[in-house]
């Protein structure tokens, strides 16, 4: 901005061009009446051009007001569009602290400046301390996204859950081919859609279905069936014909970090990561098994994810 | 409703071609890339709603790729491919937000049935954060 160097030639302008022309008035032989028009005009086009460009330097200062607010509009549409992990949310604190920066530096240069216009400048004043008060409120959206995202929710679709386990059928057993495991199913036909969501309801089977292949060792069956319940919840069974689970682990087969297999062979986090996902579908995973017997793993779900809540 | 943007990355020239003339062909607003780089590049560039994408890809592989697309674009919906499959990375790409996971060569009605389905989770999950807002 160059409010400075604008303001001496204006001065001068304002004030030694007229005096010029009236001290041209003095000089015989002009006629001094068509000199003082002349200087009046002089004066009338000077306080245009210089309100011209005293308009100009306002409108800059409204357009960098919008482009700020329009990069902040474009801040919490991003926000708004996106679940936040933590790196996420920096980033757009990183825009916004050097917004509140081109705030205090704006702020910093009106105050140097002697501009007679006081009105102009108190709007250009309210107008930078709306946009600190937008950044504060950004700061507060990008915290409780945060928040937000912490708390996952599932996501409910009208899906097909014998079309949805079949997938993971068909998946696992394109990849056993070390062995000669057998696959049955059992579909309960016109099973109603289930209202649930489908990549996690799909991560509980897949896991099941690699336990049931596991426990088959040279070969077996795994036997994979749904049905719909007297007190309408769905029932889809994972079973195994292999060596069975001894009563003394089976209580704590769902417990974190609990596993039978070999080290490194499996973190035992899959089946209490299964429970805790059927949990929030609002359903039960629960475990049979006798030793030598194989063992069947039953998820019972609601319809609508809301319909079994206490 | 709007053609559906989808992504496809896959190294396999060939397949990646077909695939993506199949899906221009079915209305699919479709681009092909072939690699988990250059996705990220594109999803830099443009909205997308769904990324198809292959698992086994030499450079950055499939399990990274979907780590950083989850990481920038969390409501883009991943549908992951394979042709050698692993149950364990098929598990893990789901544990870390895969919508779905599908062998190699996909049927293109059942892929285009999860891409609608994908899409549909994306929407859902936009409305959640701005309802969340409100």
């Amino acid at each position: 901005m160059s409010r400075g160097a604008s303001s001496l030639p204006e001065s001068l302008s304002r004030h030694f061009v007229p005096f010029a022309l009236v001290a041209l008035a003095a000089v015989p032989g002009l006629r001094g009446d068509l000199v003082f028009m002349a200087c009046l005009l002089a004066v009338a086009g000077l306080s245009v051009y210089f309100t011209r460009r005293r308009m100009q330097q306002i409108r800059a200062a409204g357009e960098l007001k919008e482009r700020l607010d329009r990069q902040l509009i474009q801040a919490q549409k991003l926000a708004s569009i996106g679940e936040l992990s933590s790196g996420i949310a920096h980033e757009i604190n990183n825009p916004l602290a050097v917004i509140a920066r081109e705030v205090e530096w704006v702020q910093s240069i009106l105050k140097d400046e002697d501009l007679s216009e006081r009105k102009s400048l108190d709007d250009i004043e309210d107008s930078l301390r709306e946009i600190n008060r937008q950044v504060d409120r950004c700061q507060e959206i990008t915290y409780k996204l945060l928040d937000f995202a912490r708390k996952q929710e599932p996501l409910l679709q009208s899906l097909n859950v014998n079309a949805l386990m079949e997938d993971m059928v068909k998946l696992v057993e394109k990849v056993t081919t070390k062995k000669k495991v057998r696959f049955v199913r059992d579909y309960r036909e016109d099973l109603p859609l289930l209202h649930t969501d489908g990549p996690l309801l799909r991560q509980v089977f897949l896991n099941l279905l690699n336990n049931a292949v596991y426990a088959v060792e040279d070969q077996g069956t795994v036997a994979v069936a749904t049905r719909l319940e007297d007190d309408g919840r769905v029932t889809v069974t994972v079973s195994d014909d292999g060596c069975g689970i001894p009563p003394e682990n089976l209580n704590r087969v769902f417990d974190p970090f609990f596993t039978t297999k070999p080290q490194g062979k499996g973190t035992g986090l899959g089946l209490s990561l299964c429970h805790g996902i059927v949990s929030k579908l609002g359903g039960t995973l629960s475990a049979a098994s006798r030793t030598g017997e194989g063992a069947t793993f039953t998820v019972r779900l609601p319809l609508e994810q809301g319909a079994s809540s206490p | 409703m709007d053609a559906l943007r989808a992504l496809v990355v896959d190294d396999e020239e060939d397949f990646l071609e077909t695939i993506v003339k199949r899906m221009q062909r079915r209305k699919v607003d479709v681009q092909g890339v072939e690699s988990g780089e250059a996705a990220l590049r594109a999803l830099e560039a443009c909205p997308w709603d769904v990324v198809v994408l292959d698992i086994k890809m030499p450079g950055m592989d499939g399990i990274e790729t979907l780590r950083e697309i989850k990481k920038r674009s969390p409501t883009v919906e991943v549908i992951l491919l394979t042709g050698h499959g692993s149950i364990e990375s098929g598990m893990q790409g789901m544990r870390l937000g895969a919508f779905d996971y599908v062998i190699k060569p996909p049927d293109l009605d059942e892929l285009l049935e999860k891409m609608a389905q994908a899409r549909e989770r994306k929407m859902l999950h936009e409305k959640r954060i701005e309802e969340g807002l409100s």
